[in-house]
């Protein structure tokens, strides 16, 4: 009963979210320029460095033209890798003079002692780290055979703060979803305190490479891990924001699914594009800081963000979730968008029933 | 007068989801690929360092944050500025980080009560 009006309130509240659709959380992607060829890259995100790094200026220009700043309002650096932008920490100052809070989001290659003093000293508030298996699987998926010691070094630091709200990011695949329990006690060694656990988007690369994508067996290990340890104190392990996962819904993340994507969540892309997340389709974008009004973008356009019914077709169109869920996260839907890419209701009912009949 | 009236209700939806939203861990959001959301509280402490018998500012004096990593120098007038985790009770060192070059001081330490979201001092050194 409880868990009835549980669901009926969040349901409430997310309709009036989205009809508020106050903008608090926006990413730049400051740069294209990498310092790292993962095997994953170009997968999730079109990371090429065609693009020259858009100057702080151009971007603050359109920030400037945002109203209704909510005081937790928070500006997410990402790219490419963020930290070869030696301008930061400047751009970083002129957000938290604007009433702006910031964070970086990096492979923590860069990230060294000096570089995480002079981040702090110009008012970074949150950081996200990636460590994505024990060493070999790590280095596996980041094609370098020093990035995991690298990276460690990075995690200890950042979790030395403070100051910061700090979590590290894993992407989970067929290398690392046996190392789930070693990783976690690696992490609680390292004073982490917060890891979200992703999977692949299988588009580009990434569907060559069939290690990066989890069975359904093996996604179901992999809610049944997070679930087992979501109470527990030493790490706070949840799911990303990334689908909808049915019956796991209340047991692998804070809240229930709710892709904020055009909702709450706006980015600036590199080339000054007006999306959503990142790893969006770019046909998506609502327009560009360069002749448009960034704000007037955000309040007036992005109706198939607000309005998701375009998505009940493939495998959406008779489902019998679709009000919770409503096409699953927003970033799966690419190139045709006749069917969504990955159904993670699906895949866990799939591999209940397998489950069952074997 | 409709403009007003929509206003508002929108205002008074912005409070209640926004009550919710900041009070309940329910409804603190991150995307997949962005970071959580900075939550925490940090205070701009500014200011300058002097030598006491001059009244002349003081170049590449290390200002730390207690029992952190965090510091900065002066610069040439004196001044320094940065964000620091704000603690009630927060203390600063101030250290002559160049020995000789900019003449030799005498530590320092500073506690900070009562802060607010900026702070802004004013030191000075004794000569050593
Ligand atoms: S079929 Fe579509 S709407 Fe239904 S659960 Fe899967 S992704 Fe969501
Ligand atoms: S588009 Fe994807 S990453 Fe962005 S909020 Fe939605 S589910 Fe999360």
């Amino acid at each position: 009963m409880v868990a009835f009006y549980k669901k009926l309130a969040f349901k409430v509240v997310k309709k009036a979210i989205t009809r508020q659709h106050d903008l608090n959380y926006l990413f730049w992607e400051c740069t294209t320029r990498c310092n790292l060829h993962c095997l994953h890259c170009g997968s999730d995100c079109s990371k090429d460095s065609r693009h020259a790094d858009m100057p702080v200026d151009d971007f603050l220009r359109a920030v400037d033209t945002i109203e209704n700043r909510s005081p937790y309002f928070t500006v997410v650096f990402t790219g490419g890798e963020p930290l070869l932008r030696s301008d930061l920490e400047l751009c970083g100052k002129e957000l938290r003079k604007r009433g702006f809070r910031w964070s970086i989001v990096t492979n923590g290659h860069l990230y060294d002692k000096q570089r995480h003093i002079s981040l702090l000293n110009a008012g970074m508030g949150a950081l996200t780290i990636s460590l994505d298996g024990l060493n070999d699987s790590h280095n596996w998926l980041r094609n370098n055979p020093a990035s995991f010691d690298i990276v460690s070094n990075a995690i200890e630091l950042a979790a030395s703060s403070n100051r910061i709200n700090f979590d590290v990011v894993s992407c989970i695949n067929q290398k690392n979803i046996n190392e789930l329990e070693q990783l976690r006690e690696f992490l609680i060694s390292k004073n982490v305190r917060a890891w979200r656990l992703f999977t692949i988007i299988p588009i580009g690369r990434a569907t060559n490479i069939p290690d990066l994508s989890l069975t359904d067996q093996q996604f179901l290990t992999l809610m049944n891990f997070i679930a087992k340890y979501r109470n527990h104190n030493e790490i706070d392990i949840k799911f990303s924001c990334e689908g909808y996962v049915g019956r796991y819904e209340p047991l692998v993340r804070d809240s229930r699914f709710f892709c904020r994507a055009g909702i709450n969540i706006g980015s600036i892309l590199i080339d000054g594009s007006i999306s959503a997340c990142p790893n969006i389709d770019r046909s998506f974008a609502q327009g560009t800081i360069y002749t448009d009004n960034f704000y007037e973008v955000w309040q007036h356009r992005f109706q198939p963000f607000r309005n998701r019914e375009w998505t009940k077709t493939g495998q959406c169109a008779s489902c019998k979730d679709y009000k919770d869920c409503q096409g699953n996260g927003f970033h799966n839907w690419h190139g045709s968008k006749e069917n969504v890419l990955v159904c993670h209701h699906a895949k866990i009912e799939n591999a209940l029933k397998n489950h069952s009949l074997s | 007068m409709v403009k007003n009236h929509f206003t508002m209700k929108r205002n008074v939806i912005r409070k209640i989801v926004g009550g919710i939203s900041f009070t309940s861990a329910l409804f603190v959001f991150q995307a997949c690929y962005g970071t959580p959301q900075d939550l925490g509280f940090d205070v701009l402490v500014e200011g300058q360092v002097k030598a006491k018998s001059t009244g002349l500012p003081i170049k590449g004096i290390r200002v730390a944050v207690a029992d952190q990593l965090q510091y900065e120098l002066t610069d040439s007038e004196g001044k320094f500025s940065f964000y620091a985790y704000k603690q009630e009770g927060l203390k600063l060192q101030f250290k002559d980080a160049d020995a000789a070059e900019n003449g030799v001081y005498l530590d320092k330490d500073t506690v900070l009560t009562g802060l607010s979201d900026r702070v802004s001092l004013e030191i000075l050194l004794e000569e050593h």
